[in-house]
């Protein structure tokens, strides 16, 4: 039925030729009232748009206010001469994101490479729950997870914790590249003997160093003292965990929209499992992993509860601007914080509402690619 | 490279897929671990006979004669305590004068002493009842009764000699400062009789979850709170749900089929005559119409998409500047302004799942019902909904969830930190204290934040056993109907 409607678009009339004129009439008017239900929701994006934009609008109306809010540093809102340099501000939303993004994009795409393609059945029964519980998670009882039990975990043992998840990182991946490059260094060898020993020699060669390296590197990181619990570090960790289950969700559904067809003919080939999924399967679902990733990160850009109560609020940028250590301060935390302490109608009101104009902007950006990111998985798997 | 090079590859990446899953899940441990074995204990704790006091006093519960029987008891092993404290207290200030330069010194620690005392069992013998709740009653804790103890007993020092570490915790007995005078033997008493004097008891407290609060949560429950988030959950979906649904309904039934260009044109009758310029005319002005009507439905959809991505505290903004300030829904915060920012927020949710929902049903249903003659409004309505409802419930119990968690979009349209619960009607135009709120307030901003852990523990716990219980049912009830449906 479907198809034929396809093919004659007039004959979608569930009616026949002979029904009434008034017949008629009432199925427009039922669909008037259905379409018309259905633009309110349309019409509450276009509200929200209108209302934020014209409340952030009087802060720009003085001089010189675009470029101080993008670019001035000093965050004096309420001084007799206030100062409004959002950039502060703006580059704790910034790091806070990012460092979310960079901790969960690889974990959630490595999970969900596994729930497609490694994992059997009955196992992703049991996983797909864990990623629901952690979407259900209250914003704000993660905010207070940050806050209570991470936040003096850090600062007490903040060293110690960093040390141990580098070297949980750092130690496999440094075995990992000896091997790698001890074969990929000795393979023009032609005799096995010689090649075996070029090996050996090659990857003690790299891995010693390297080991000794890493040592270092890890000694000194336990040795860093965290003087306050409340930073961009804790935050990044708690949003990335908040984004996971989008992330993982989200590619999961592209990674398995990839035709079995091309797993089969990549095995076929005589691909390993990894070679498979990072030649045929990422590339073929690149466009939705980018959705993920995207939606990921609006929904760590847009976190107001975590941020506000662990990310430190302070209006400074850190020293050097990528050091995640130190306290920053968000837009959304400063949304959310300073709009109970403003005038309403004074340049600080404006300011915030500019400030949720930006994130409103970017949010819809964002959404708007992963949109396209998305009809272009599904136009190429269809 | 080699096979085994390549062999060993693989498997390492299996290893990090299952590493991040199990990573996931130790998060999942690591985040409710300690909520839920920390919430229990605003539930089940072991209360003091200062709790069975204050429980009588306040809201008449228990029984008057078997806690007169204990106060005695209990005032009876306090006795020691008081003596000491008062034999103190008549040296330094009715003693014979030499008595009292000498024992002058004495009069700083010994009203910290009284302080911690009076924290720990309530106001000192003859001394008047003070205005502040919780200042009439001791610690009606155990837990916190014994954390007070130690702090009588050892005095919480920091030493900061070494610049170049943090300060390291040193306790020091506070017995020192009394060396000599009658105090002296009331700490071995208080630590060995702590026990007789409070007689703790385990208790299961769901007064909890519906007494009022006391003194901003220092005592009592938390009812106005979840009373509040009640309403704002009902509220949010009432407004939300009935607008989601029919907006599916819109896409899936209609939106597809170019249903509205269609009815259009069957109004405008065919040229009977079939002269070929006229009609190719309306084929062409049909074609037009139709394509404009598939960009209107992609436009509503992007606008749903779109309204799924705002960032929950632009919502509250919206709510400030819209709800509240322009059209004045309530001169103030309220509920009714909270609850329909919040079905602003779950509202695509609730409009993608009952699309889904809707999708799903076979469509063998509908050729059915046409088939029996039924009209397109009928089928909806005797079909397709009535299939499509396990769905339907599901996406709008999670989202129901969504709602009572969400923090941001409430701050600015309906939540305050104080206040009392609400009948229905005043919920219209007053504000309300609400689970996800309070959490926050209590947390962040409450004078006495380390005194009450146990109740920022059990809001915590609360709140997520709301937001999990109502995923679960969704799961149960989507199961349950299906089941029916199928039978």
């Amino acid at each position: 039925m479907k198809d034929a409607n396809r093919k004659n678009p007039e004959s979608a009339l569930m009616m026949g030729e002979g029904a009434s004129h008034m017949k008629r009439l009432g199925a427009l008017a039922g669909h008037g009232v259905l379409l018309s239900v259905t633009s309110l929701s349309a019409v509450a994006v276009l509200f929200i748009f209108y209302f934020v934009f014209r409340d952030a609008l009087p802060f720009f109306k003085e001089a010189g206010r675009l470029s101080e809010f993008f670019t001035g540093v000093n965050w004096y809102p309420s001084a007799r001469e206030p100062h409004f340099g959002s950039l502060p501000i703006i580059l704790g939303s910034v790091l806070v994101t990012v460092g979310a993004i960079l901790f969960s994009a690889p974990l959630g795409l490595a999970a969900a490479l596994c729930l497609s393609d490694v994992l059997s059945f009955s196992t992703r029964q049991i996983v797909k729950p864990i990623i629901e519980m952690l979407a259900a998670i209250p914003s704000v009882a993660y905010g207070f997870f940050a806050l209570v039990v991470m936040a003096p975990l850090f600062q007490n043992e903040g060293g110690k914790i960093l040390a141990g998840f580098c070297s949980l990182i750092c130690f496999p991946l440094l075995f990992l590249l000896v091997m790698v490059l001890g074969d990929l260094l000795s393979t023009w060898i032609q005799r096995d003997r010689i090649r075996l020993l070029t090996r050996i020699i090659l990857s003690s060669g790299i891995g010693i160093p390297g080991l000794v390296a890493l040592g270092v590197l890890v000694h000194r990181i336990s040795q860093i003292q965290i003087s306050s619990g409340t930073n961009a570090l804790n935050a990044s960790i708690i949003l990335g965990i908040m984004a996971l289950p989008t992330i993982v969700s989200v590619s999961e559904d592209a990674l398995s929209a990839v035709g079995r067809d091309l797993r089969e003919g990549s095995y076929a080939m005589g691909a390993t499992r990894v070679e498979t999924l990072f030649k045929v399967i990422v590339p073929a679902a690149g466009s939705g992993i980018l959705a993920a990733v995207l939606l990921g990160l609006m929904r760590a850009v847009g976190e107001t509860m975590v941020v506000w109560m662990a990310a430190g609020n302070a209006a400074h940028i850190p020293q050097p601007w990528y050091n995640l250590l130190e306290p920053v301060r968000t837009l959304t935390a400063t949304i959310a914080g300073d709009m109970g302490e403003t005038e309403i109608g004074s340049a600080h009101y404006h300011l915030l509402f500019a400030m949720g104009l930006l994130l409103l902007s970017f949010s819809f950006l964002s959404n708007l690619v992963s949109e396209w990111a998305v009809r272009r998985s599904k136009a190429k798997s269809a | 490279m080699r096979l085994s090079t390549r062999k060993l590859l693989d498997r390492s990446f299996t290893g990090v897929g299952l590493f991040s899953i199990l990573l996931m899940g130790l998060a999942l441990l690591f985040i409710l671990g300690p909520i839920f074995s920390k919430g229990v204990g605003a539930l089940v704790f072991r209360q003091t006979v200062e709790h069975r006091r204050f429980l009588l006093d306040k809201l008449q519960r228990g029984s008057p004669k078997n806690l007169a029987d204990e106060v005695r008891q209990v005032q009876e092993a306090r006795q020691p305590v008081y003596a000491d404290i008062a034999a103190l207290d008549d040296k330094i200030t009715s003693g014979p004068r030499a008595e009292r330069r000498q024992y002058r010194q004495y009069q700083e620690p010994l009203n910290e002493l009284k302080k911690l005392v009076r924290e720990l069992l309530g106001p000192l013998p003859g001394e008047s009842v003070p205005l502040i709740t919780t200042e009439q009653y001791g610690q009606t804790r155990w837990d916190r009764a014994e954390k007070k103890a130690q702090q009588i007993l050892f005095i919480e020092e920091y030493d900061y000699s070494d610049p170049t570490k943090m300060g390291v915790r040193i306790l020091k007995p506070r017995v020192e400062q009394f060396r000599g005078t009658p105090v002296e033997p009331l700490f071995d008493y208080l630590n060995q009789h702590l026990e007789e004097m409070l007689r703790p008891r385990w208790t299961f407290y769901a007064g909890f979850l519906f007494d009022m609060p006391f003194d901003s949560y220092m005592l009592g429950g938390i009812w106005p709170s979840i009373l509040g988030t009640f309403y704002l959950t009902l509220g949010a979906m009432l407004l939300a749900a009935p607008l989601g649904i029919v907006a599916a309904v819109y896409f899936v039934e209609y939106g597809d089929e170019n249903f509205l260009s269609s009815q259009l044109f069957s109004l405008i009758p065919r040229g009977k005559s079939t002269p070929e310029s006229s009609d190719s005319l309306r084929d062409r002005a049909f074609k037009i119409a139709v394509q404009a009507e598939r960009n209107m439905v992609s436009m509503l959809r992007i606008c749903v998409s779109t309204l799924a991505g705002v960032p929950s505290i632009v919502f509250g903004l919206f709510g400030l500047a819209f709800l509240i300030q322009t059209i004045h829904l309530s001169e103030t915060k309220s509920v009714l302004a909270g609850s329909a920012t919040l079905a602003l927020l779950i509202l695509p949710t609730i409009i993608r799942a009952s699309e889904e929902a809707i999708r799903s049903v076979p469509h063998s249903y509908r050729e059915a019902a046409v088939g029996l003659g039924a009209g397109k409004w009928r089928t909806i309505w005797t079909v397709i909904l009535p299939a499509a409802l396990p769905g339907i419930l599901t996406g709008t119990i999670i989202s129901m969830g969504r709602a009572a968690g969400e923090t941001a979009p409430i701050i600015f349209t309906a939540a305050v930190s104080l206040g009392t619960p609400l009948s229905p009607l005043q919920a219209l135009s007053q504000p309300t204290p609400a689970l996800p709120w309070s959490i926050y307030v209590l947390s962040t901003e409450h004078a006495a934040l380390d005194q009450i852990r146990h109740v920022q523990y059990g809001m915590v716990f609360v709140l997520i056993l709301l937001v999990l219980g109502l995923n679960f049912t969704a799961i149960l009830l989507r199961a349950r109907i299906a089941r029916k449906l199928r039978g």
